[in-house]
């Protein structure tokens, strides 16, 4: 499997929380996407299903924004 | 013989819950790719959807009707452990919280002289409870290669502390109303490690 792009990872995490592509930009916090805390549990699931990674809670405790998740995504993909 | 106060808010509070974890693992199982996971999930989503309408019935039966709960046990221990953040975790949350279920549902059959409707209700229950601690237990077998078994048995460690924690703040805050099932005493299963 080849790391995927920032733009990938983005493109999915707009696809996954249901919000305009658009908004979803590197700088933006994860938590002002969605209202809902359990929809980001969801969203991380189908990422990590995705892209064959686990994250941890440390792991998440350092990921605040979308560019964050995109890194940890693109350092752990095989 | 009516309902008490404590007991319809008892069985309010059972119902409630099972509302919630069926919610809980509706959505889990609307997410997850085709897999033995899902396809127990999805028994297990359905299930506590069955157990909702059994204290619904039960509720019915004897005269009464649920007191609309605004939040269930399950918000109290997502706050307290922290949300999980991969499936092992979930896993092991549902393992600790299905076993806190099964002594509750014990503990309300030790009070003495309960109701024919309540005792039947949580005898029916019981029967899918074992079988969803024994699906569980054995996901988090089989995720041993992928996560690791010392990860596994450290994050169940976690979640047992936060249950433990979170069960004793309920009966605290509720001790009024849950007085009837404090005087049962604990039940063995409790001790389990």
């Amino acid at each position: 499997m080849t790391t995927p792009s920032h733009d990938e990872i983005t493109a999915r995490i707009a696809e996954l929380l249901g919000v305009a592509p658009s908004r979803v930009r590197p700088e933006v916090v994860l938590s002002e996407l969605v209202s809902d805390s359990y929809r980001l549990v969801e969203m991380a699931i189908e990422l990590q299903d995705d892209y064959d990674v686990i994250f941890s809670q440390a792991d998440l405790s350092s990921v605040t924004t979308v560019g964050d998740l995109a890194d940890l995504i693109r350092t752990r993909a095989p | 013989m009516l309902l008490s106060d404590d007991e319809l808010w008892a069985l309010s509070y059972y119902r409630t819950s099972e509302i919630n974890g069926s919610l809980f693992f509706g959505r889990l199982a609307r997410t997850l790719r085709p897999s033995p996971i899902q396809h127990d999930l999805t028994k297990h989503f359905a299930d506590e959807a069955q157990h909702a309408w059994y204290w619904t019935d039960c509720l019915d039966r004897l005269g009464a009707r649920p007191i609309k709960m605004s939040d269930a046990y399950q918000d109290q221990y997502l706050e307290a452990a922290g949300l999980p953040v991969n499936l092992m975790e979930i896993m092991a949350i549902t393992l600790v919280f299905e076993r806190r279920v099964i002594n509750q549902y014990a503990r309300h059959l030790a009070v003495p002289n309960v109701r024919p409707e309540v005792k039947e209700t949580i005898e029916r229950i019981m029967e899918d409870e074992r079988w969803h601690v024994q699906w569980v237990r054995d996901a988090l077998t089989g995720m041993e290669d992928r996560f690791g078994k010392d990860t596994i048995a450290d994050t169940l460690r976690r979640y047992k502390e936060a249950d433990r924690e979170v069960y004793a703040h309920t009966l605290a805050e509720h001790e009024a109303r849950l007085g009837f099932l404090l005087d049962s005493g604990p039940h063995p299963a409790e001790e389990r490690p």
